[in-house]
C-alpha cells in the first residue's frame, strides 16, 4: 500500500509543480458568442502553441454596449479598490466604453509596443465617438451594418434613405428592422435615418456637441414615427435575419458579419443580398485593450502582436469570421486566396464601403437619438 | 409541554431569535439592503438631493410600457386561471380514466421549461412563416394570405399562460384532490351536472389555494425579461426590458431603479391578496 500512496504523492506534487508554471492570460470579451468562440477556439491555441506554458482563458460579457459596459464596472471597480493588479490582462470592447474607459484612465497605451501598430490606418485607431483613444487601442476588426434583401422579392433594392421611404409606402410591411432595444444594427438604422434627414451628418459624427440641434434631431424622428407605420418591428439583430430567412420581410438592415456567419452555416438563404444606401449606414470596430494594471500586461501585448498580424487577420477575422479587417486591408489581401477576398466584398465594394460607411454619431448625439427615439416615436 | 412552561419566556425568545437569526440575515443582507439602496438611488439627484426627475422621466417615456405590462400580467393571470380550473376539474371529475391519466401525464411538462427555452419556442412556433400558421394553412383552417405574426403582445401571453398554468395547476389539483369526495358525491347522486359541480362544491373549496397559486404566478411574469425581450423588445414592451435596456445602452441606473420601485409597486398589490390569504389560514388552523 505504501509505495502507492508515495508515488500518488508524488504525482500530486509533481502535478502542482507543472501547475504552478503554468500563467492563465485572461481574455475578456464583449459582443456575441462569435467572440468568445474567436478568442477560444482561434487565437488560443496559436498563441498557446507560441507561448509553453500560457493559458489562454476567454469570458464573454453578452452582446452590444451592455457587455463593454459590464467591463468597465468589473475594471473601475478593482480601481476604486486599489488594486495593484487587475485580473483582466486583454479586454475586447466597443468603442462607446473605450472613450469612458480611457477618460477614467483603466486603460494602458500600448499600440507604440506592439510592430502591428503600425499597419493601421483608418480613423477608428485616434477617435472613437469623438473621444480621443489614440495610442489605447488596436481595432480587432470592423462590422457594418447594410440593408439586406430578397432579390426574389425586391428586383431593385432602393439606394438611399429618400428611395427606402418611398419602397416602403409602395411594399407596406416588407422592410423590418429592431428598434432601439433589441440590438444594434436597430439602433444603426435609425442613427442613419437622423443623419440623412437632419442633413447634419457632419455634425453628428465630428462634433462638437451642441444642443441647439435638438429640434432638427427630433424632426428628423418625427418622420420615422411616420414611417415605421409601414414597416415590421422584429425581435432583434438575429429576429431581423430570421424574419429575412423565413420569407416574412423582404428587407432588413444587419450586420455584415452576422450575415456573412449565417449563409456560412446554412441558417441564411443565399439568395439574400446586400446593399449600403446613401448617405450611409454606421459601422464600428472592436478594440483589443489592456487595462492599465494588467497583471501580465507584456503576454497581453505578445497575444495582441498574433492576433493584429497579417496572417491572423486574414485567415480568422476576415475568412473564418467574415468580419472587415482591423488593420489596413492592402496589408491583409496578399495573405488571401482571391475567393475570400471577393466574398467580403461581391455586394459591397471597397468603394462603397468607404463612401457610405460611417461612424456612429458622438456620444452625446448618439444618446439625444436614442432617447429621442423613446420620447418621439414610441410614444 | 411541561419543560416548555418552566423556560423563562426572554431565554424562549432569544432562542427564537438566534434561530431565525441566519434567514434573517439573508433576507436583510440580500433582499432589504438592496431594495433600499435601489430606493436611495431611485431618488437622488445628481447633486445628491432628493428629486423626482427620475420618476417623471419614468411616467415621461414609460407610462405607456406599465399600463402594457399590467394588462399583460393581469390578462394573462386570469387566462392561468381558466386553464387550471378546466384541467384541474377535469383531473378531479373526468370520468374517462385513460383520459385523465394521459392529461396528468402532459400537462407537467412545461413546468421543468425555463422561461427563456419558452421564449425561444415561441419565436419559431408563433411567428408569420411559423409551425402554427403552418399547421393551420396545411389543414385548411386559414387562408396563406390571412396568416399573421403572433409576435407582438399575444405571444408574450401564450408564452406566459402555457408556462405558468400548469404550477397553478398542480397545485389546484393537489387541492382538489384532498377534498373530501362525498360533498361531490352527494352532488352528483342529487343530479348535478360535472360543471355545476366544480363550480359550485369544488371550486369554492380550494378558492385559496387558486388565489396563492395565481398572485405567485403574478409576481413571477412581473419579473420575466426573457419572454418579452425574445418575442416583442419593442414599444410597447414590458418594464423588464426597459430597465434592461436603461442600464446596458445608457448605464442610467437612477431611471432604472425607478422603474424597478413601481414593478414592485405592482408586485404589492399581489402580496396585499397574498398576506390576506395567508393570514386567513393561518386564522383557521
Amino acid at each position: 500500500m505504501k509505495p502507492r500512496i508515495f508515488a500518488l504523492l508524488a504525482g500530486l506534487v509533481f502535478a502542482g509543480a507543472i501547475g504552478a508554471q503554468t500563467t492563465t492570460l485572461n481574455v475578456i470579451t464583449a459582443g456575441d458568442q462569435n467572440m468568445v468562440d474567436y478568442v477560444n477556439n482561434y487565437l488560443a491555441p496559436k498563441f498557446e502553441a507560441a507561448n509553453p506554458g500560457v493559458k489562454v482563458r476567454a469570458v464573454g460579457t453578452g452582446p452590444g454596449d451592455a457587455g463593454s459596459q459590464k467591463i468597465y464596472e468589473k475594471l473601475s471597480a478593482q480601481q476604486k479598490a486599489g488594486n495593484n493588479e487587475w485580473d483582466v490582462d486583454v479586454a475586447v470592447i466597443h468603442q462607446l466604453a473605450s472613450a469612458t474607459m480611457v477618460k477614467e484612465k483603466l486603460l494602458m497605451p500600448y499600440r507604440g509596443d506592439v510592430a502591428a501598430g503600425k499597419l493601421v490606418t483608418r480613423d477608428t485607431a485616434k477617435n472613437a465617438l469623438g473621444a480621443d483613444v489614440d495610442g489605447y487601442v488596436l481595432p480587432m476588426f470592423h462590422s457594418q451594418i447594410v440593408f439586406a434583401y430578397n432579390p426574389d422579392l425586391v428586383k431593385s433594392p432602393p439606394k438611399s434613405f429618400a428611395e427606402l421611404n418611398e419602397w416602403v409606402k409602395k411594399n407596406p410591411k416588407q422592410f423590418g428592422y429592431n428598434g432601439v432595444k433589441g440590438g444594434m444594427s436597430g439602433v444603426g438604422f435609425v442613427t442613419g435615418w437622423v443623419s440623412a434627414y437632419s442633413g447634419m451628418a457632419d455634425k453628428l459624427e465630428k462634433g462638437p456637441y451642441d444642443p441647439a440641434t435638438a429640434p432638427a434631431i427630433d424632426k428628423a424622428l418625427s418622420g420615422l414615427k411616420e414611417f415605421n407605420q409601414y414597416v415590421v418591428m422584429t425581435p432583434g439583430n438575429a429576429g431581423t435575419l430570421d424574419m429575412l430567412n423565413r420569407g416574412e420581410i423582404a428587407m432588413g438592415p444587419v450586420w455584415v458579419d452576422m450575415f456573412y456567419t449565417w449563409q456560412a452555416d446554412g441558417r441564411m438563404s443565399p439568395k439574400i443580398k446586400l446593399v449600403l444606401p446613401s448617405p450611409g449606414l454606421p459601422g464600428q470596430p472592436m478594440y483589443y485593450v489592456i487595462p492599465a494594471k494588467a497583471a501580465h500586461a507584456a503576454l497581453a501585448k505578445k497575444f495582441i502582436e498574433l492576433a493584429e498580424s497579417p496572417e491572423v487577420q486574414a485567415d480568422g477575422i476576415v475568412k473564418q469570421f467574415n468580419w472587415y479587417p482591423g488593420i489596413d486591408p492592402q496589408y491583409v489581401q496578399p495573405k488571401l486566396d482571391q475567393a475570400a477576398w471577393n466574398k467580403l466584398f461581391t455586394d459591397i465594394t471597397p468603394a462603397d464601403l468607404s463612401k457610405y460607411g460611417r461612424p456612429f454619431p458622438l456620444s452625446p448625439y448618439f444618446k439625444e437619438i436614442t432617447e429621442g427615439y423613446e420620447r418621439v416615436v414610441l410614444k | 409541554m411541561a419543560t416548555v412552561a418552566t423556560r423563562r419566556p426572554i431565554a424562549d425568545r432569544a432562542i427564537g431569535l438566534v434561530l431565525i437569526a441566519p434567514a434573517l440575515a439573508v433576507v436583510g443582507l440580500f433582499f432589504v439592503a438592496p431594495l433600499l439602496m435601489s430606493a436611495v438611488v431611485a431618488f437622488r439627484g445628481k447633486e445628491g438631493g432628493f428629486t423626482l426627475e427620475h420618476f417623471a422621466k419614468a411616467f415621461d417615456f414609460y407610462t405607456t410600457d406599465l399600463l402594457f405590462t399590467l394588462w399583460i400580467v393581469v390578462l394573462s393571470t386570469l387566462l392561468i386561471g381558466l386553464v387550471a380550473i378546466a384541467i384541474a376539474g377535469y383531473l378531479t371529475l373526468g370520468g374517462h380514466p385513460r383520459s385523465v391519466a394521459i392529461l396528468r401525464w402532459l400537462y407537467r411538462w412545461p413546468l421543468f421549461i425555463p422561461f427563456v427555452v419558452a421564449g425561444q419556442l415561441m419565436r419559431t412556433f408563433l411567428a408569420k412563416n411559423g409551425m402554427l400558421n403552418h399547421v393551420l394553412i396545411g389543414s385548411g383552417l386559414i387562408e396563406p394570405l390571412s396568416a399573421q405574426s403572433l409576435l407582438d403582445w399575444r405571444g408574450i401571453v401564450v408564452a406566459f399562460v402555457w408556462k405558468q398554468a400548469p404550477f397553478v395547476t398542480l397545485l389546484l389539483a393537489g387541492a382538489m384532490a384532498s377534498l373530501e369526495t362525498q360533498h361531490i358525491e352527494a352532488a352528483r347522486n342529487l343530479g348535478a351536472r360535472r360543471l355545476r359541480v366544480l363550480i359550485d362544491i369544488v371550486l369554492p373549496q380550494v378558492r385559496g389555494t387558486l388565489l396563492v397559486g395565481l398572485v405567485l404566478s403574478f409576481v413571477t411574469m412581473l419579473s420575466v425579461l426573457s419572454v418579452p425581450l425574445m418575442i416583442n423588445p419593442n414599444s410597447p414592451t414590458m418594464m423588464t426590458v426597459d430597465v434592461a435596456y436603461r442600464i446596458s445602452t445608457h448605464g442610467d441606473y437612477p431611471v432604472a431603479n425607478a422603474l424597478c420601485l413601481l414593478s414592485l409597486g405592482l408586485a404589492a398589490i399581489g402580496a396585499v391578496f397574498y398576506l390576506r390569504q395567508a393570514a386567513r389560514s393561518a386564522e383557521a388552523t
